[in-house]
């Protein structure tokens, strides 16, 4: 018997994307299926397994010093006054 | 004149003056004009075109220095910027989005005078792999127009396989270069991880994606990436790879070579007996050319889908989320709305596909969720990638099919979400890995393409190339039909 992840786990999670559903049953009938498939990872046996990640070395970073970067990106917003971003209201 | 020439080939006849760069570029867009109504390869075909190949076309004439392209025209995914002009990602979000600065690959393409002629069409924000799920309508297969191309670079590889351009740039974060270039029958590379920079390529799943090629033949393949690899300083994740010259004696064969057949890969559920016909067929070719061809089995295998998309919705949930309507977006006024509601109104733009790895994207990696999903996730990766090692000490290559199937109808595999992510079975492995991977066209079987995918190690790309090459010598396919 499978445990299927309940749709107001995946609802709570979509509202605090802030997703709004329209079509929300078809949406959430789908990601349900997608994360049912996932459960094939419990069989890999890897909870063993350490976790490796990329390391690159601090010397072969870029420079840590400052780029003025000369193009005035504000002009591509369509709401800004003077140098601010104009944002909603925060409650 | 022949569209359908390979790069090496168009900069001979450039050189021999057999026609000038403008001849070609107008036949070309006489070509789009024609075909693509019809194929929906391109999102925008460049305005500048004509003037641009009078440019170079000015350069030949008097003797000055031509980069290595000669105005070959060479068509870009929308989802690599060129400053001062449209980058949609195939996405309503993004449907007024100008550049501001242009993207490394297509600097280093504009300085060996290639010249641009369009954006093509993708899945949005790549996430697909049949672009029926682009905001603006799919590609359809030049093959047979009842077929998805493929996806996500889906745009790239029909305008390539149609002969609207010579070659394409597109991005491949589980098999989208290699995909498409399998169901339109062109060649299609992702590069090593790092190989070529990602600056200016708009993000979905950092860790693996990559930019590469499109092209008519392997050695076009090379050709390009010989322009566009190596390091960068605006990407810190980009390898120094000396210059390497990756046409270089890309004849060479493939005598003596070790190829693994890769088990999972050839007895997998979905695979079908056209494409699994055509991959023994390959391996038997090989071995003809005087390699050792032997089956290789790699446990990961069957999780890579799995650990695929819960890493890459993990990363795009938060790449996604700068789409909200402040700092990109579809604009409007956000004078009385709360802050949540005006956000929720902006990612409301984006699609049903785009919306779902969101929500998986926050869901996967959450406070409780973590250890079933993304942890494990990231495990079958790390075992995965010391697989791969291990068995690259003993092969020089591995090979299977690029896809498990041919093309299929529009519309088939759209409501089942977990028939379409096995599509991706077989492409994964090379993201999750970092390694470079291939697709050479292989055989049309029913009026439809089939590609052969070959793996190497990291940074293998010079002997990958010389393994397709050989394989690509073997095979002598039809013209493309439309």
């Amino acid at each position: 018997m499978k445990n299927l992840v309940n749709e107001e786990e995946i609802s709570e999670v979509a509202k605090l994307m802030k997703i709004d559903l329209a079509d929300h049953n078809d949406h959430i009938k789908r990601v349900q299926k997608m994360l049912e498939y996932f459960d094939i990872l419990d069989n890999a046996g890897v909870e063993s397994e350490e976790i490796t990640v990329q390391e690159t070395d601090l010397d072969k970073l870029r420079d840590d010093k400052y780029n003025p970067y000369d193009k005035n990106l504000l002009k591509f917003l369509k709401s800004y006054q003077g140098k601010y971003v104009k944002a909603p209201k925060l409650n | 004149m022949d569209l359908g020439i390979s790069a090496l080939s168009y900069v001979n006849s450039i050189k021999n003056d057999e026609f000038t760069v403008e001849e070609f570029i107008s036949k070309s867009l006489e070509r789009i004009n024609q075909v693509d109504e019809k194929l929906h390869a391109f999102l925008r075909v460049n305005d500048l075109v004509i003037k641009n190949a009078r440019e170079i076309d000015t350069k030949i004439k008097s003797n000055q220095n031509v980069g290595k392209c000669y105005g070959m025209p060479i068509s870009v995914k929308d989802n690599i910027c060129i400053e001062g002009s449209k980058t949609t990602c195939a996405s309503k979000v993004l449907e007024n989005f100008v550049a501001p600065y242009t993207s490394t690959v297509i600097s280093k393409l504009n300085s060996e005078d290639a010249i641009i002629i369009g954006k093509t069409n993708l899945d949005e924000f790549a996430m697909g792999l049949s672009t029926e799920f682009s905001a603006y309508g799919p590609s359809r297969n030049p093959w047979n127009t009842d077929y998805v191309p493929g996806g996500s670079s889906g745009g790239s590889g029909v305008s390539v396989s149609a002969n609207e351009c010579i070659a394409s740039l597109g991005s491949d974060t589980g098999g989208s270069i290699r995909n498409p270039a399998s169901f339109c029958s062109v060649v299609g590379l992702k590069p090593t991880y790092g190989l070529v920079s990602r600056y200016g390529l708009v993000s979905y799943a950092n860790s693996i994606e990559q930019i590469g090629p499109l092209t008519k033949t392997v050695e076009d393949s090379a050709f390009l990436l010989n322009i566009i690899s190596g390091i960068d300083s605006n990407d810190n994740t980009t390898v120094d790879n000396k210059n390497q010259d990756y046409l270089n004696n890309i004849d060479a064969g493939i005598s003596g070579k070790k190829i693994g057949i890769v088990t999972e890969m050839t007895n997998s559920e979905g695979l079908s007996t056209d494409v699994l016909n055509a991959t023994n067929d390959a391996v038997k070719t090989f071995e003809k050319l005087g390699a050792n061809c032997e089956q290789v089995s790699l446990q990961m295998i069957p999780y890579t889908v799995a650990a695929y998309y819960t890493i890459t919705s993990t990363e795009a949930g938060s790449n996604l989320a700068r789409y909200d309507n402040i700092r990109y977006g579809y604009e409007f006024d956000s004078s009385g709305f709360e802050f949540n509601s005006y956000i929720s109104q902006a990612r409301s733009k984006l699609g049903p596909e785009v919306i779902r790895r969101m929500i998986l994207g926050g869901f996967v990696p959450s406070a409780g969720h973590a250890g079933k999903y993304f942890l494990k996730a990231l495990k079958v990766k790390s075992k995965l990638i010391a697989e791969i090692n291990h068995v690259f000490e003993k092969f020089d290559f591995l090979i299977s099919s690029t896809v498990p199937i041919q093309p299929f109808k529009f519309g088939e595999k759209i409501q089942d979400p977990v028939s379409l992510m096995m599509v991706d079975f077989n492409t994964v492995t090379a993201n999750l890995t970092g390694i470079p991977a291939i697709s050479v066209p292989y055989k049309i079987t029913n009026g439809l393409p089939i590609g052969i995918q070959i793996m190497a190690n990291c940074l293998e790309e010079h002997s990958l190339l010389q393994a397709a090459y050989a394989l690509e010598k073997t095979v002598d396919l039809p013209k493309v039909p439309v």
